[in-house]
């Protein structure tokens, strides 16, 4: 019995309750208008001769008051109604906001008693799957990151006998060793040290990843550290009789790792070095900014192409697949230095154009960031990007924008030049207006330019970024 | 005399190892399996020098080292000797080196040297 008095109770107060409202408003719409229609009537012509002047002034005043009382009436009853719609819908809407900033735990309570109590309903099963699922996604990163942890340092406890054997064996303890023999040591001694420093650089990626990069901040003249490093370098810039030249203009002694800076610098130079052809120079420089100092290594080497120029930042980028044949190194200096950095809250870019060389930069803030937080590594900035362009696309192009998007994707042509182009023969057939296209440019630039806009937006030399090619 | 060393490391591998280069530079050489292990064997022997690692199962490192206070010694660890300083390993003034893993055999033999002929 209850539950159907309930159920009758319900029936009565929500879903008939609401339809008949909106019924009682249209009632209450229509009813004055036959009423005005009425007066019309009555106060025009039909006003019989046995009233008399007394009494139809007062039929008037009372037709008009019932007119005044039916429409304020309508009006309560339809702010009500529009209130009982839109407040719950209001919190839906707030609710949706939360959970895209990435709070799972929103529930709502709504208890309308009809489609929007059902789709509240809906909205928390789906916030529910999604905190699962986001919470099984923390959990598979976490397992990533201990398990790269774990296995590095497994990797690395063998190699410490095998490495002091192989030693042994080359140093002839155990007797004098043949031609063949030494050779057969040597690589199997070079490729046991080239195992050893992937290990090496796996460890500090999973410590980057976990946030467990140890810093040991202490108070350092950077021109110092700067110095040294380089001075270490020219050892291996004069096998190429490649020139290291510094410029350092004044800088203040902060808090830092002087061993963390170093490790950049030395990757970068490193590299420098690489790709630099023989008799050439390299331009070590260094000066303060406002709220940090910027280094920037400058080589005369081959360059590299726009849409590389992310890319190198990611583990085991090469920008040809033989290059690290040719050049050696694990592909993952790049990657660890981009760790390093952010680390400690700056930016590291490259800017160069094919041919012509690359410079590297590379921030150091004056004040240090003692709590580290995790940095994604094993995530490449390229999703990050491409997520970024198609989402440019879908506002310029509308649904179009991502078949098209797809299809340049398909042809690998996702680089900044590409788009330009693809973006220049849109306007060229019309699709897009000249502003639109230049406006279109203007962003995928920012997109790719976006690390070196926000630091050269605090330099007001706005004008030299986001590409003069965009503009043009 | 030949000077004598104990080495203390879990791994057979590493003991055999290092026992090995070092018996062959003519040093007396005596291995431990763990820090419990070093603490009875180290009364017995009475090294000159003591070359420990620092993770091992049992006993913790920073335990057993404060129970020798009078025979150098030098770790020989994977972790780095910035992450030994922060645990407050090394401390002590019978700590004398430090060697990170994987070893270079000849930059052992000579800091080995060094350390017992001071």
């Amino acid at each position: 019995m209850d539950g159907k008095n309930y159920s009758i109770k319900n029936f009565l107060l929500t879903r008939i309750n609401r339809k008949l409202t909106f019924l009682f408003i249209i009632v209450a719409i229509v009813a004055p208008m036959v009423g005005i229609y009425y007066f019309y009537i009555i106060s025009v012509h039909a006003i019989p001769d046995y009233l008399s002047d007394v009494q139809a002034p007062m039929l008037k005043t009372v037709a008009v008051m019932i007119i005044i009382l039916i429409a304020v009436d309508a009006g309560i009853i339809g702010f009500f109604v529009s209130r009982s719609i839109s407040k719950p819908i209001r919190e839906l809407y707030n609710a949706t906001r939360k959970v895209e900033m990435g709070n799972y735990d929103v529930r709502l309570n709504i208890k309308t008693q009809d489609e929007i109590e059902e789709l509240a309903e809906a909205f928390n099963r789906t916030t529910a799957s999604l905190g699962k699922l986001e919470a099984e996604r923390k959990e598979i990163d976490n397992a990533k990151t201990e398990f790269l942890s774990i296995t590095s340092h497994e990797l690395r406890s063998p190699m410490t006998p095998m490495k002091a054997q192989l030693q042994m064996l080359e140093e002839e303890y155990f007797g004098k060793l043949q031609k063949k023999q030494k050779e057969s040591v040597k690589i199997i001694i070079r490729n046991a040290d080239r195992l050893d420093n992937i290990i090496v650089d796996f460890l500090e990626i999973s410590r980057i990843e976990a946030a467990r990069l140890k810093f040991n901040f202490e108070k350092t003249d950077l021109t110092q550290t700067i110095m040294d490093i380089v001075k270490f370098m020219e050892g291996f810039a004069k096998e190429k009789n490649i020139q290291l030249i510094v410029n350092i203009s004044k800088l203040p002694i902060i808090e830092v790792d002087p061993d963390r800076v170093s490790q950049v610098l030395r990757n970068i130079i490193n590299n420098a070095i690489k790709f630099s052809e023989e008799n050439s120079k390299i331009e070590i420089a260094a000066e303060l900014k406002k709220d940090y100092i910027l280094c920037s290594v400058k080589d005369y080497g081959c360059g590299l192409a726009s849409e590389n120029q992310i890319r190198i930042f990611e583990p085991f980028y090469q920008v040809e697949s033989t290059s690290r044949r040719r050049h050696g190194g694990t592909g993952l200096g790049l990657a660890i230095c981009r760790g390093i950095v952010e680390s400690q809250n700056g930016k590291i870019w490259v800017e160069s154009k094919p041919g012509q060389g690359c410079i590297f930069y590379f921030t150091v803030p004056l004040i240090p960031v003692r709590n580290i937080k995790p940095i994604k590594m094993l995530f490449s900035p390229k999703d990050v990007i491409e997520k970024k362009i198609i989402e440019e696309f879908k506002t310029i192009l509308g649904p179009l924008g991502v078949v098209e998007f797809d299809e340049l994707k398909s042809k690998n042509a996702l680089g900044k030049d590409d788009i330009y182009g693809y973006i220049d023969s849109l306007t060229e057939q019309y699709i897009l207006t000249p502003e639109s296209g230049v406006d279109f440019k203007c962003r995928i630039g920012e997109i790719f330019g976006d690390e070196k806009d926000v630091i050269n937006t605090k330099e007001d030399t706005l004008h030299d970024n986001v590409g003069d090619e965009g503009l043009k | 005399m030949a000077k004598t060393i104990l080495v203390v490391d879990d791994e057979p591998d590493i003991r055999q190892s290092v026992k090995t280069i070092l018996e062959l530079n003519g040093y007396k050489v005596f291995t431990a399996i763990d820090g419990d292990d070093c603490l009875k064997k180290v009364y017995n022997v009475h090294p000159d020098l003591i070359l420990l690692d620092i993770m091992m199962p049992g006993t913790p490192v920073d335990e057993v080292v404060k129970q020798i206070k009078d025979i150098k010694i030098a770790f020989m660890s994977v972790v780095r000797i910035s992450d030994a300083r922060k645990r407050g390993l090394c401390t002590q003034d019978n700590i004398v080196d430090f060697f990170q893993k994987p070893f270079n055999v000849s930059d052992l033999i000579d800091r080995v040297e060094l350390i017992l002929n001071e």
